[in-house]
């Protein structure tokens, strides 16, 4: 375990391949590789399966060319490198839940190419989910991916198993938002750092075992003290981030990261499956109504709204866009979004990501947003 | 009180010295420069690059270092500047320093040698946008040197031929090395130097207009930073702005140097 209150987290994040490998010879269980956190996990671990969400390794790479155009997304091309260079070579299976055609093409290259994996599930969602009919045809969707897991596994997926696994889902969920309340706070007791290892290794620890670490935590937060400075209160947006030498950065020069609108973080766990005596109805709506990622989202643009209210309610200052660069949805989102956080008074800066980043560029470039901000006192 | 900028650029080190003079009936702190001093940093030792450069700029102004009130560094090595009291981003230092010469200035393009950036300012000297390239120096002032040695030129004389030529040559290339081979392409069909000349330059500044577009072009637009001595270039940044004029102070590389020994004065005043 790492040091500090957080140290787990941070544990399990730098060792995640290690993790899976050792949870997978204490359970016996299968590990799935999930792309997108579109993914219904609720039905994975139901089937006794861990899922373990497929991140980036933020190094150079020269795999992945073969199989995935130059200009689709640096996330799609690092998942795809991580899937050819065997890093993820104990995962039985590999699954997708439609978002992006980028990401898509990365799965499909993952399960032509990557031998490890034992079977694969595509399974189709509507982008359209403002559309009447969406969560019927996702409800579908849903069943048919539990009765592909039940042939696969032999194991019936009933009420209860579903259930009992939303029950540990949305536990983790309610505890996430309980971490990120304390972010609320002025110089909160949680720092954007610490909370991306604690969102980004919900997606691939076994739920109890994160549900038992993150009340650890959150009863010792109250008693935190905090010796750095809060200086900028920034809110990021945009799609994956695990970047975390950059979180660090961004934390050192001034600022604190209070709040972001990102899969890997608030998205993935916003909101909770509402049991209403259909398990895959209602795990099937949860997707369906969750904080949109800009591919799921119109003809209403709803993630504005929502994005605008997580500054405002979290206090935020700024919004740096983290944009992963090629990835066209938040692109397409990117100038009515700054627009409409800057007419609410929120300043935004502009920042595109690649597998590798210039962590000193962009040292100048925040530091000199943060002057920006803070002009009052340095003119 | 004497305070000191030192900008501490990616090849070169800036220095400048400046003196609040006290003019009677002037509503604000009026200044003097007291001394400057460019270096080339030989030994990629930028730590005693700075405190030579510094030294140096003490001694052309006959000062020694008990003299300075404070010292604000800038630039790519500003963290390197042990004996600095404080230090700012490009963009504050740039953007103060060009209000100074230009009170009118609302854009700013600052072009180095290998970064380039455009800078917003509201009139009172205050940053208040900016954008700047990122990992690429096709547009900034390292590239047009690459390219005025594959003309076996002096930087000088690739600027001057430029002005030369009214042709139009598109560079497609979006790296150094890619425009090099177009250059030498240009070179074996004996293409004129200076419409090569002027087509490297037209190339560097669409890349700086492009960025400069990102945070807006508003008038008075302020050229700083060493390709002000350029003057093909200033041509050819012009006619990709389509502004009638852009201002060109007489210090260029100095300006963010400046700029930073104006803010010690004003924070500390």
């Amino acid at each position: 375990m790492g040091s500090g209150l957080f140290g787990q987290f941070t544990a399990w994040y730098e060792r995640r391949h290690d993790y899976a490998r050792d949870w997978k010879a204490r359970t016996g269980g299968q590990v799935v590789a999930t792309m997108c956190t579109y993914t219904p996990e609720e039905l994975l671990i139901a089937a006794g399966m861990l899922p373990v969400r497929v991140l980036g390794a933020h190094e150079p790479q020269n795999v992945s060319e073969p199989h995935i155009f130059g200009m689709f997304c640096p996330f799609c091309r690092d998942s795809l490198a991580q899937g050819l260079l065997g890093r993820f070579d104990y995962a039985d299976g590999v699954t997708l839940t439609q978002s992006c055609i980028q990401y898509r093409q990365a799965f499909d290259a993952w399960r032509r190419h990557v031998p490890s994996v034992q079977w694969d599930y595509y399974c189709p969602m509507p982008n359209d989910v403002q559309s009447r009919h969406a969560k019927a045809a996702h409800r579908h969707e849903v069943r048919r991916f539990r009765e592909f897991l039940e042939q696969l596994t032999g194991r019936a997926l009933d009420e209860a198993a579903l259930n009992e696994a939303i029950g540990v889902v949305n536990e983790n969920r309610r505890l996430l938002r309980a971490l990120y309340e304390f972010r609320k706070e002025a110089n909160p007791k949680v720092t954007g750092l610490e909370a991306v290892y604690a969102a980004l290794t919900a997606q691939f620890v076994d739920k109890r075992e994160h549900n038992a670490e993150l009340k650890r935590v959150i009863a010792a937060l109250p008693d935190r003290e905090m010796e750095r400075e809060e200086g900028v209160r920034l809110m990021t947006i945009g799609s994956e981030n695990d970047d975390c030498g950059f979180m660090a950065m961004v934390e050192s020069v001034g600022a604190t990261i209070v709040i972001d609108d990102q899969c890997s973080g608030s998205r993935y766990f916003w909101n909770e499956v509402k049991v209403n005596g259909d398990a895959v109805a209602a795990i099937a709506d949860r997707y369906c109504e969750r904080p949109a990622c800009p591919t799921k989202d119109y003809p209403e643009h709803t993630r504005f709204d929502h994005v605008l209210k997580l500054a405002q309610n979290y206090k935020a200052q700024a919004a740096v866009f983290l944009q992963q660069k090629f990835c066209d949805p938040h692109e397409g989102d990117y100038p009515d979004l700054k627009r409409h956080l800057e007419a609410a008074g929120i300043p935004t800066l502009f920042l595109e990501f690649d597998i590798t980043n210039p962590i000193g560029p962009f040292r100048i470039r925040i530091e000199a947003f943060l002057e920006t901000l803070r002009e009052d006192d340095l003119f | 009180m004497i305070t000191a900028g030192i900008d501490m650029g990616s090849r070169t080190v800036k220095v400048v010295l400046l003196e609040d003079a006290k003019v009677e009936g002037a509503p604000a702190l009026q200044f003097v420069v007291k001394g400057k001093h460019l270096m080339f940093p030989g030994d990629l030792d930028a730590d005693a690059a700075a405190d030579q450069a510094f030294e140096e700029a003490l001694a052309s102004a006959g000062l020694d270092r008990g003299a300075v009130g404070a010292v604000y560094a800038t630039g790519a090595g500003r963290k390197m500047v042990k004996f600095a009291t404080d230090s700012v981003t490009e963009m504050s230092a740039g953007a103060k320093g060009a209000s100074f010469f230009y009170p009118s200035a609302r854009t700013i393009v600052d072009v180095g040698a290998e970064e380039g950036r455009g800078i917003k300012t509201d009139g009172s000297g205050k940053a208040t946008d900016f954008a700047g390239n990122e990992k690429c120096a096709a547009g900034a002032g390292s590239f047009a040197e690459a390219m005025s040695r594959a003309l076996q030129m002096s930087l000088k004389e690739f600027g001057e031929s430029s002005l030369r030529s009214d042709r139009s040559i598109p560079m497609n290339a979006q790296c150094t090395v890619f425009a090099e081979s177009e250059v030498v392409s240009l070179i074996h069909s004996s293409t004129p130097k200076e419409d090569i000349a002027k087509a490297v330059l037209d190339a560097v500044a669409s890349r700086v207009c492009a960025m400069v577009r990102r945070v807006g072009i508003d008038n008075d637009v302020v050229l700083i930073g060493g390709m002000v001595h350029n003057t093909g270039f200033v041509k050819s940044l012009q006619t990709a702005m389509g502004v009638d004029e852009i201002k060109l102070p007489d210090m260029p590389e100095y300006v963010s140097a400046l700029g930073c020994a104006l803010l010690a004065a004003t924070q500390r005043a």
